[in-house]
């Protein structure tokens, strides 16, 4: 029984991950449309930004991941500005700014392994290797900041989008584009902070993940793609659709691999799988959005 | 930063190359040509500069002391991304190019793709790197050579270090590369072959952001070691990170990957203990000596990975000087007459060679297993697999 609750813990810390990715992807795509394929490469950015700040600089981690966290922003607000407002400007389909950031992360990508080289770097834990044992529960001190870390996240994410008028701001652009500019909103600041506050929660993810993995240049792909299938498990109207996506997906990987009498090689399809039956049985994800039906 | 130092390493070559000794005649100063295809910007790149760095020192050492056959040698570096298909098309452009060898340093399904050129060309090809068993049993390919230590021999090493632990049950854990596939596969068959049960059998896939539903699968299992064939590094800090998490505490006997110095700092105050198996023993006098060149030439350590490309290159100029032609035929021919060649890696005491038309090189007893100690790689604690 301890077994599966230290693997129900570590698979909701792993969620969280895929969660915040999803949330990332989600934060650009309902005011602008755009599906962000860079974001992992975004976390990989910015876990190499967490290498200079927290292992060379050794800033405290609150300090150092500040730092990280706003320097992120800026480079979301770049990415909009380079990859995708030309395009929008000049009226390209929807699919050239979709293009434009698969470069993008072609190019973070490089830069990184340019500027570090191709070997992994390490990230300090912030509270060490150690690990909580009280009667059947067992988890790392990690897996416990991360999910304390993701579940405040969805919930100021959740106040802002739900409650502040910025948040419905997002939300009008995201029904209709033209009308929310017809009612004074500004579509130029939404968008560059859409796409500010999607780097800052990939950037999140990323220091929150790299103390298990290093600063990797590959790192940004599968998170891409885990985040990305969390989102479509979830479904892109709530945004606690992005959680509940990222739990699931980590809960069947990690639960099939432990439990699962199947070849260890065939478990890496099963998030994939899961995937392809959402989207033939509920397109929209699980959670759909208000108003709207499965 | 590895890209830059490697790009001034083959500026700083081809200046040497450019001031190499004044030669007799027009026709000796032309340089010959040697084929690299290197892995910049795909999954193999970790290994594959280091191993190129190498392989550019070896060239200038070389042609500082005068060239093969009063000619200059010349290294045409191009890059295959670590794929297979890009590979075959930078062979053959080295091919058209004029180079004499192509040496592979990229991934091991790359390797095998290129051989189809060097096949079909009759062109020698040679890897000092890779290590997967079926490059020169997949294809019949007269061509191709390989001086790097197979994945068997490591199993093999591993298991007569471990012989007086006299296993009976032990557990198996790999991740998705195709060169941690192909590891985990000779592991698998040598633990077979030794009547040693494998109870469990785990694989990290890549980018997982966890291993412990996997050591929690081997902790139940309840083995009396861990075999641990995994060469990408995030994967293998998260193996040993869920180990010392779950608590576990069977030995672990680590692939030759483990020999990578950057384990010392992305995984500190996990790895005390655990033995790996290697190429390299600082202790040999060549590997001195090469350690001692290399850091006075670049002003960096130089680690088991650029030893593999330094060896490679002096290999290929033995064959030519042996051949005393470029003729590709009767490079051929003295490459695989090749026998005791004295490199830097290996345990002390091991060669190279090709005898009984074998064209793996690496001495099957040439491999040590180390242990680490205080995160830092110790001393060699076995040699060779009797």
């Amino acid at each position: 029984m301890q077994d599966l609750i230290e693997l129900l813990i570590s698979a909701t810390a792993g969620g969280c991950i895929y969660a915040l990715f999803a949330l990332s992807y989600l934060v650009v795509l309902r005011p602008t449309g755009v599906i962000n394929f860079a974001v992992g490469d975004w976390g990989t950015v910015a876990a190499f930004g967490g290498f200079l700040a927290l292992s060379e600089a050794a800033l405290p981690w609150p300090i150092g991941m500040a730092f990280v966290i706003i320097a992120a922003f800026g480079l979301g607000w770049l990415t909009e500005r380079i990859a995708v407002r030309p395009l929008v400007e000049r009226g390209a389909p929807v699919l050239a700014p979709i293009l434009a950031l698969l470069g993008m992360l072609v190019i973070f990508r490089e830069a990184v392994s340019v500027a570090f080289g191709p070997d992994p770097r390490p990230i300090p834990q912030p509270f060490g290797y150690g690990r909580i044992e009280f009667g059947l529960l067992a988890a790392s001190y990690q897996s416990i900041f991360i999910i304390g870390i993701t579940a405040s996240v969805f919930v100021g994410a959740w106040y802002f989008f739900e409650r502040t008028l910025a948040g419905r701001s997002f939300e009008a652009v995201a029904l209709d584009r033209r009308a929310a500019a017809l009612m004074g909103i500004n579509l130029r600041r939404v968008t560059s902070f859409a796409f500010g506050a999607g780097a800052s929660i990939a950037a999140l993810a990323a220091l929150l993940l790299t103390p298990n993995t290093s600063a990797h240049y590959l790192m940004g792909i599968p998170l891409a793609i885990q985040g990305f299938t969390a989102l479509v498990i979830g479904g892109v109207g709530r945004t606690e659709g992005a959680l509940v996506g990222g739990i699931i997906l980590a809960l069947a990987e990690q639960l099939t691999m432990r439990y699962v009498p199947i070849a260890p090689g065939l478990v890496q399809g099963v998030p994939l799988l899961l995937l392809i039956i959402f989207l033939l049985v509920r397109p929209t994800g699980l959670l759909a959005a208000r108003g709207a039906s499965a | 930063m590895l890209n830059r130092a490697l790009t001034a390493a083959t500026l700083v070559a081809s200046l040497a190359l450019a001031c190499a000794a004044p030669l007799a005649t027009a026709q000796s100063q032309t340089p010959i040509r040697i084929g690299i295809i290197t892995d910049r910007v795909g999954p193999a790149k970790p290994y594959a500069e280091p191993v190129t760095l190498g392989a550019v020192f070896a060239a200038r050492e070389i042609n500082a002391k005068g060239g093969v056959l009063g000619r200059p040698i010349e290294l045409q570096i191009e890059d295959d991304q670590g794929r297979p298909d890009i590979s075959a098309t930078m062979a053959r452009k080295l091919v058209d190019a004029g180079a004499v060898m192509i040496v592979s340093l990229s991934l091991s399904t790359a390797t095998q793709q290129a051989q189809t050129v060097s096949l079909e060309t009759k062109t020698p090809h040679f890897t000092p790197s890779n290590s997967g068993d079926t490059l020169t049993t997949q294809i019949a390919n007269p061509w191709f050579w390989q001086s790097g230590p197979l994945g068997s021999a490591q199993v093999a090493t591993l298991l007569s270090y471990a012989r007086a632990r006299n296993l009976k049950r032990v557990a198996l854990i790999t991740e998705t590369s195709a060169l941690g596939q192909m590891t985990a596969r000779s592991f698998r068959e040598a633990l077979q072959r030794n009547q040693i049960e494998i109870v469990a059998e785990e694989v990290v896939p890549g980018g997982a952001t966890t291993a412990e539903p996997q050591m929690q699968k081997i902790r139940a299992a309840n083995p009396e070691a861990l075999f641990m064939a995994g060469v990408v590094t995030p994967e293998n800090v998260l193996m040993l990170r869920a180990y010392r998490q779950l608590g576990l505490k069977m030995p672990i006997l680590a692939s030759y990957n483990m020999s990578v110095p950057v384990y010392s700092s992305v995984a500190k105050g996990l790895l005390d203990g655990i033995a790996f198996v290697d190429a390299f023993d600082p202790a040999r006098p060549e590997a001195k000596r090469f350690s001692e060149a290399f850091r006075k030439d670049s002003g960096t350590e130089p680690y088991n990975l650029h030893g593999y490309g330094y060896d490679g290159i002096y290999l290929v100029a033995d064959a030519i000087r042996r051949a005393g032609s470029t003729d590709k035929d009767k490079i051929r021919e003295a490459m695989q007459a090749t026998r005791g060649f004295v490199g830097v890696m290996g345990a002390q005491g091991s060669t190279y060679g090709f005898a009984d038309g074998r064209r793996t090189g690496f001495d099957t007893n040439g491999m040590v297993v180390r242990v680490y100690e205080q995160d830092q790689q110790g001393r060699v604690v076995h040699t060779g697999s009797r």
